[in-house]
């Protein structure tokens, strides 16, 4: 009982601290902390955080540590290599939940019917054959990195909706989507914006739908960490998340809303820069970087709505156990929830 | 003196002669495996080991049978064996037939040599995408790792034993002026059968670690496509199941060319 | 047929091997070559053979061979080679199936030798359950098939031991009393040479030239274990050879 009390105080201030951004002394002065992340813009709370110093006046010695793909990030997190991410919920993840060893505790992303999302795209052959829009993907095949990931949700989704059946092809990596669709090998896919928009550029590429249109409210990406550091640590998850969302709440107001005007953009792609498409000169970064603009979650809400309906379609799909839980996966004390 | 100190110490001539003399004890490895499994069985039923570090055996069986009982298991099995079989027939058929050539020719040898020690030491895996774009997604380029996995060593191990063929025989063929064909055919090739059938124990090795590679790309159906899916899902009972048909796989490829040797070579001393 | 060797020489690269050698191989006769090791023996007989060539000088052969003969210049070997894939049966086959002998005229031929080397019981066995001296009479059974006009045998008993040497050298002489052939047999055992010699070629150390060639009018058959003639013809071959086996010896090898 007073455990629960206490946890539940502890929850309350944490949430508090990380809606009203931290002003006081952090509770976890200085601690080094790892955070995994990928190269991608929608990662870019982390690297605001870190560069602005959010993390730091959370109490925070935050080292970055990136990954070429979010699988073995998981795997870092439930080793205790690394203790907070940015992810989407596929399959391995809430197997690893399932088996005791990470916990969602906040949201990142999310499709929302007003802003630019991520997007479906067929092959040039298939475009010219008059696969013009989703519901005419019957029988076609379609890209998947593997079973359980989020694509397969989006491809599934889109096959349920239309109420069509297509052959998902899984081909590991990002990249080698991208060629097997470049190349017509495959038909169809889909991806977030600043890589879809470029490809659809080049010609060999169409856009044809919207994700939003297909799952509204999709709960994209999520913040995770171990199951330890969500029941145990409960403190210093209260001030990752308060640095985070100061991270996302800058990123929102200069590239969505644009208080700071165009100065404000540049100077937040070269924040962003520093991180992704470091290996691209500036001018072509800048393109991408802004292309790849999407509105984060704001204090890190989650849509848990959203969660259970992917959630529900892992099972029925027999990628995860049948008898697994929401709680078992999320741990909502920590934000506000949605949905 | 001497003679009576003689005397009283007669005794055996210590034995030094012992060890280092392997003999076959077929139980002792089926035994490791058994105690090694009761032993993971013990630890996660115990709670000694997390269900993150290691699956229960009893639930990896389970989820085996599970597998075979949904049919599942021949489908993923079926597909996989006629990747293998044709992947490892096309890469091994070229590799004897080019390391002969090797073994043969002067300009092939002076030619491909340098080639085949380029061509070696590629991970083939990293040129996955690229046989995708020649050979089409589907079973073209998996045929293509297989059988380019298996060509390399192949082709080693073949004209190595080609090299080894007693240049003695070859000379008692010239001098009973056999045609060079039948020098090949029934002196050279039968000589460098044992080094060709120890290069393809390798070989098929390679080409299962291939299969699961090929596998990678594409593949909705297949031992390989079933591990990769297991691992993206971090389901562990999945993942050693398909890691347990891979291993019995090896054994029974190899135990095949076991009895492929007894036939063929029952004429080695 | 005869075999005529005029001025023949050979080196390999650098090295002189062989220097200014001459000599006639009569039909029907026995030629023995001794002389200590590394003296060019082998080297001589694959030169007789055509399986080398010679730097200098010619190799004739004088007279065309019988026309059954399937392969004029037969090797007979020191290790034998036998394919130890195949019986006894299949080595020999194995030199009758190029000439397109196959079937029954192929088993025919095969018995037929076989008996002569006394080895119809073995027909099916494998090289490796043979002893040293029944893989050598096989070899000598496959020599026999095709019929040759010369055989060339190069140390032919040098991998057994003393007792079969003695059986395999009665062998020889049995079957070259019965039906005369022609035989150049390099050896650097001497009993051997005074034994199945009618001329016995004796060569320095290399590079390898002609000490001397001595005749033995003894017929084969007549000579025997422990014959004084013998005895002597022996010591005389050793006396010949003794400073250059010895200086041979002390030689460094660079070959």
């Amino acid at each position: 009982m007073i455990s629960l009390n206490r946890r539940k105080a502890l929850a309350l201030l944490g949430g508090t601290v990380a809606a009203a951004g931290l002003s006081t002394p952090a509770l976890s002065q200085g601690r080094k902390i790892t955070v995994g992340a990928l190269r991608f813009t929608s990662h870019s709370a982390s690297f605001i955080a870190l560069q602005r110093g959010y993390f730091k006046e959370a109490g925070l010695d935050v080292e970055l540590k990136f990954f070429q793909a979010a699988t073995p990030m998981a795997v870092a997190i439930a080793s205790g290599d690394v203790d907070y991410a940015v992810t989407a919920m596929s399959g391995g993840l809430v197997s690893l939940a399932d088996k005791g060893a990470i916990k969602i505790i906040g949201g990142a992303l999310s499709e929302e019917a007003d802003i630019d999302g991520q997007k479906y795209l067929v092959s040039d052959a298939a475009f010219q054959a008059g696969v013009t829009s989703p519901a005419m993907l019957d029988g076609k095949s379609y890209g998947i990195t593997s079973a359980g990931s989020s694509f397969h949700y989006m491809g599934s989704k889109l096959a349920q909706k239309e109420g069509i059946s297509m052959s998902f092809k899984p081909l590991q990596k990002v990249g080698a989507i991208i060629g097997a669709l470049k190349s017509g090998q495959i038909d169809a896919w889909s991806i977030v914006p600043h890589i879809a928009k470029p490809l659809a550029g080049s010609g060999k590429v169409h856009i044809i739908g919207n994700v939003s249109d297909v799952i509204p409210d999709y709960q994209v990406t999520t913040v995770f960490t171990s199951a330890k550091n969500a029941a145990d640590e409960r403190g210093m998850t209260g001030d990752f998340l308060a640095g985070f969302s100061k991270g996302v709440a800058d990123y929102n107001a200069t590239m969505i809303d644009r208080a700071h005007g165009d100065d404000g953009v540049n100077e937040m792609v070269d924040l962003i820069h520093k991180y992704v498409y470091a290996d691209r000169p500036r001018e072509k970064a800048a393109k991408s970087i802004i292309n790849g603009t999407m509105r984060l979650n704001d204090g890190a809400a989650l849509n848990t709505a959203s969660l259970q309906d992917q959630l529900s379609w892992f099972q029925s799909e027999d990628l995860v156990g049948a008898d697994i839980t929401l709680d078992t996966v999320v741990d909502s004390s920590y934000v506000k929830t949605l949905g | 003196m001497s003679e009576t100190s003689n005397a009283a110490e007669i005794r055996h001539v210590p034995f030094r002669g012992g060890g280092f003399a392997p003999s076959p004890r077929r139980w002792v490895g089926f035994a490791v495996f058994v105690v090694l499994i009761a032993l993971a069985e013990i630890g996660t039923q115990t709670g000694f080991i997390t269900p993150l570090t290691l699956p229960k055996p009893s639930d990896v069986l389970k989820t085996f049978g599970e597998l075979y009982s949904s049919g599942l298991l021949w489908k993923h099995l079926s597909v996989s064996l006629s990747r293998l079989v044709v992947g490892a027939a096309l890469g091994a058929s070229a590799g004897i037939a080019v390391g002969v050539m090797i073994g043969l020719f002067s300009y092939v040898r002076a030619g491909l040599l340098p080639l085949v020690a380029a061509l070696f030491p590629i991970p083939k895996i990293a040129l996955l995408p690229l046989f995708v774009i020649w050979f089409g997604i589907d079973e073209g380029s998996k045929y293509a790792l297989i059988a380019f996995g298996t060509f390399t060593p192949t082709v080693v191990a073949t004209y190595g034993a080609v090299d080894n063929v007693d240049r003695n025989l070859i000379r008692m063929g010239q001098s009973f002026n056999l045609s060079w064909m039948s020098i090949v055919r029934k002196i050279v090739l039968p000589g460098a059968m044992p080094g060709i059938l120890s290069g393809l124990r390798i070989s098929l090795a390679i080409a299962i670690i291939l299969l699961v590679a090929a596998e990678m790309l594409g593949a909705e159906y297949g031992i390989g496509a079933y591990i990769l899916e297991a691992g993206s899902l971090y389901d562990l009972e999945r993942l050693f199941v398909g890691v347990a048909i891979l291993s019995i796989l090896g054994v029974t490829l190899s135990a095949c060319i076991g009895m492929i040797e007894r036939r063929l070579l029952r004429w080695r001393v | 047929m005869d075999i005529r060797l005029s001025a023949v020489s050979h080196h390999y690269d650098q090295t002189e091997v062989l220097r200014d050698i001459s000599l006639e191989i009569p039909s029907g006769k026995i030629v023995c070559i001794v002389g200590p090791s590394g003296c060019g023996k082998s080297t001589l007989l694959r030169l007789i053979g055509g399986l080398e060539q010679p730097s200098a000088g010619e190799i004739l052969q004088i007279g065309s061979p019988p026309a059954d003969c399937l392969n004029p210049l037969t090797y007979i070997f020191q290790d034998f080679a036998l394919l130890p894939w195949r019986t006894v049966r299949g080595n020999i086959s194995l030199v009758l199936e190029d000439h397109g002998i196959h079937g029954q005229a192929a088993g025919d031929i095969i018995n037929d030798v076989l008996a002569r080397t006394k080895l119809s019981d073995f027909a099916d066995a494998l090289p490796k359950q043979l002893s040293g001296g029944m893989k050598q009479r096989v070899a000598i059974a496959r020599a026999l098939a095709v019929n040759p006009a010369v055989m060339l045998m190069d140390e032919p008993l040098s991998a057994l031991d003393s007792q079969t040497r003695e059986l395999l050298m009665d062998d020889l002489v049995n079957l070259w009393s019965r039906t005369p052939f022609t035989a150049v047999y390099v050896t650097h055992n001497l009993a051997e040479a005074v034994r199945l010699g009618h001329s016995i070629m004796v060569m320095s150390r290399r590079p390898g030239e002609i000490r001397e060639i001595v005749h033995l009018d003894t017929p084969l058959h007549q000579r025997g274990l422990g014959d004084a003639e013998m005895e002597e013809k022996q010591k005389y071959l050793w006396h010949l050879m003794r400073e250059e086996a010895r200086a041979a010896d002390a030689e460094l090898v660079h070959v």
